[in-house]
């Protein structure tokens, strides 16, 4: 077993676990937390496919800007144990069977995949999240998509000012 | 390519009007301007002029039934810009801003009658939904408004994050944005598609569903039709769900076209009556639910979703018959519901009592009103009419589940008695509708839309010539 192998296992592991404990965590907090230590995994895993731009911008934006953000609101709202809304048993049942069913279609999905059987991940080779390519890409290829997002933004800019804006 | 960038550029145009400009009722004839503008720059597109030359790398397709249903939603904007224009300026002081997001929004429907990628249906649909969510909440004091808007904005993020899960798994199927991609693996008779990539068309199945309320995706919809400011709801329930409905048919036929199988094979269990079953729950919804409502806001709201039961006919059977069928309910649907949205924005009480004796005091605007109602119910003579038909004629055509006309015929009658309802108020009970002040000006204009509706119920093909440029 590589290096390479070993720090994939590691991660994956990490990255699982921690996604369960977002998920049990009874303190939004902590669950929040447990959300960066997932982020910090999948931004190895970017590392480990070479992809170094896209783990640093994952880490910038994901662990950084957006949990920050995460946590005001959460901080804010003054949620904690004792204020966590007592929710109806069969609720909880029909929550579990829908996201059963939503795990079965996803992992039938993956197992008889046939694209994905006998083939590995490219690691340490590949140039495709590097930032090179990434901007040649983006620039070339994606030029119509990338402008038209800033149509998105615009709008989403415009709503901001008129909801938040004082009459 | 024209809509696209002309609809984006007057929204800032419209942005730049709000601090500009002093005059605020020049707003809405400054958007109509640009409606003008925007038509103008469709047609030069169907007659294949394109003032915008850009290598958009085969993500756009423009074709017939894109543009001739993007030249229809710019019209039924205009003619919604024309008659609640006016109402716009109602909610706080940002009228120019709503306009703004209105083209925007527009420039949303532009993207999705044309994406060939489905990068651009994702950008396209948000840069429809977005402007949307802002004009749910625009009623800013209203607390119907701001739960509203609220609502809509969580439940259409959980649908954004299932297109956004179904893309990323049909890239891992295929390799490609692109929508008609070539297949990694070679479909010969036997083989189905990648895994993946099922797995990946059910997300983006569910999350048009819910772009398009059908059941049971459709909780949203009443709240949010309801809550929404009644001018705004007029935009949505129309324009934005017929966009909705070209998005996914498109999806659809590409789809079923390029794998060269059956249609029923396309996801391993059988697709039709996945569709046939979304069908009937979101007549059954729809329909049954309008009967039992007091207002007649909330029974648009779920008249609109039995509407949408309607057009997932064109779905079912993705033939020439269901594509003209299509543009014709888009049009005669949306007029019909910019019209009866334009008389109930001056209504005081939005009740069925409220409507009690309206013949009396505003003859003109009953008689108008009942042709858009007749025309929702799908009564001869009206464009409404020929959209049901056509959409029934699709489904005889493919010749499978022709039980479903029975079916679609006996829900049709039930929505006649919810409709009817508001006509026997009008027309058959006592009372002292209290209305505001109609103008002379959009008496004419309502008079004008209901003769449009009446001409397209007898000559359905000015609308259909649309196709065929």
């Amino acid at each position: 077993m590589s290096i390479i192998e070993i720090f994939f296992w590691l991660l994956s592991g990490l990255a699982i676990f921690s996604a369960i404990m977002v998920l049990i965590s009874k303190n939004p907090v902590h669950s929040v937390l447990w959300l960066i230590v997932v982020f910090f995994a999948i931004s190895g895993h970017y590392i480990l496919l070479n992809a170094q731009f896209l783990a640093i911008v994952n880490l910038i934006v994901y662990a950084g800007a957006i949990m920050v953000l995460f946590l005001f609101v959460i901080m804010l709202m003054n949620l904690n144990a004792d204020a966590d809304p007592q929710k109806n048993v069969w609720l909880k049942v029909i929550g579990i069977v829908t996201g059963g069913l939503l795990l079965t279609v996803l992992v039938s999905a993956v197992r008889s995949s046939n694209d994905l059987v006998n083939r590995s991940a490219e690691l340490k080779t590949g140039s495709i999240g590097l930032i090179k390519s990434l901007g040649i890409t983006l620039f070339n290829e994606y030029t119509v998509p990338f402008e038209l997002s800033s149509i998105l933004f615009l709008s989403a800019m415009v709503g901001a000012v008129v909801i938040g804006k004082k009459e | 390519m024209n809509a696209i960038i002309v609809s984006a550029v007057w929204g800032v145009v419209m942005m730049f009007c709000s601090f500009l400009v002093k005059n605020k009722g020049l707003y809405r004839h400054i958007a109509t301007f640009g409606l003008i503008i925007l038509l103008i720059a469709i047609f030069l597109n169907a007659w294949g002029i394109n003032i915008f030359d850009i290598d958009d790398h085969n993500m756009l397709h423009f074709n017939n039934f894109g543009t001739a249903f993007n030249t229809i939603a710019i019209a039924c904007t205009l003619v919604y810009v024309l008659l609640t224009g006016k109402e716009v300026e109602k909610y706080g002081k940002y009228s120019a801003e709503y306009f703004t997001l209105i083209f925007f929004s527009l420039c949303g429907v532009a993207v999705l009658s044309a994406y060939n990628n489905l990068l651009m249906l994702f950008i396209g649909i948000e840069i429809m939904s977005i402007p949307l969510y802002i004009l749910t909440g625009s009623d800013k004091k209203n607390l119907k408004s701001n739960e509203a808007a609220l609502k809509y904005f969580l439940m259409g993020s959980f649908s954004t994050g299932i297109m956004l899960m179904g893309i990323a798994l049909m890239y891992g199927g295929t390799g490609s944005f692109q929508l008609e991609v070539a297949r990694v693996q070679g479909l010969g008779p036997g083989k189905s598609l990648s895994f993946l990539e099922v797995t990946g068309m059910l997300f983006l199945f569910v999350s048009l569903a819910f772009k398009v309320s059908a059941a049971p995706f459709h909780f949203w919809t009443p709240d949010v039709y309801d809550g929404a400011p009644t001018v705004f709801t007029s935009f949505m329930a129309t324009i934005v769900k017929a966009a909705g409905f070209v998005a996914f048919i498109k999806l659809l036929e590409v789809k079923v076209a390029e794998t060269g199988i059956a249609v029923d094979k396309l996801i391993g269990i059988n697709w039709q009556l996945l569709i046939v079953i979304l069908i009937i729950a979101t007549l059954l919804v729809g329909n049954i639910t309008a009967v039992f409502q007091q207002s007649v806001k909330r029974m648009l709201a779920y008249s609109s979703i039995a509407q949408a039961g309607f057009m997932l006919f064109s779905l079912f059977s993705l033939n020439d018959i269901a594509h003209e069928g299509l543009l014709l309910y888009a049009a005669a649907y949306s007029l019909a519901t910019i019209g009866i949205f334009a008389i109930l924005v001056k209504m005081k009480d939005y009740t069925f009592e409220g409507f009690n004796g309206l013949a009396k005091k505003q003859p003109l605007v009953a008689a108008a009103n009942t042709v858009f109602l007749l025309s929702l119910a799908g009564i001869p003579l009206t464009g409404g009419f020929f959209a049901k038909y056509y959409m029934l004629a699709s489904v005889m055509k493919t010749g499978t589940y022709t039980w479903l006309v029975v079916v679609v015929v006996l829900f049709a009658a039930v929505s006649v008695y919810y409709y009817f309802r508001v006509i026997q108020a009008m027309y058959f009970k006592e009372g002292d509708a209290a209305t505001e002040e109609f103008a002379p000006s959009f008496k004419f204009a309502l008079v004008a839309l209901a003769a449009l509706i009446i001409a397209i119920g007898i000559i359905p093909s000015i609308v259909l010539n649309l196709f065929y440029f």
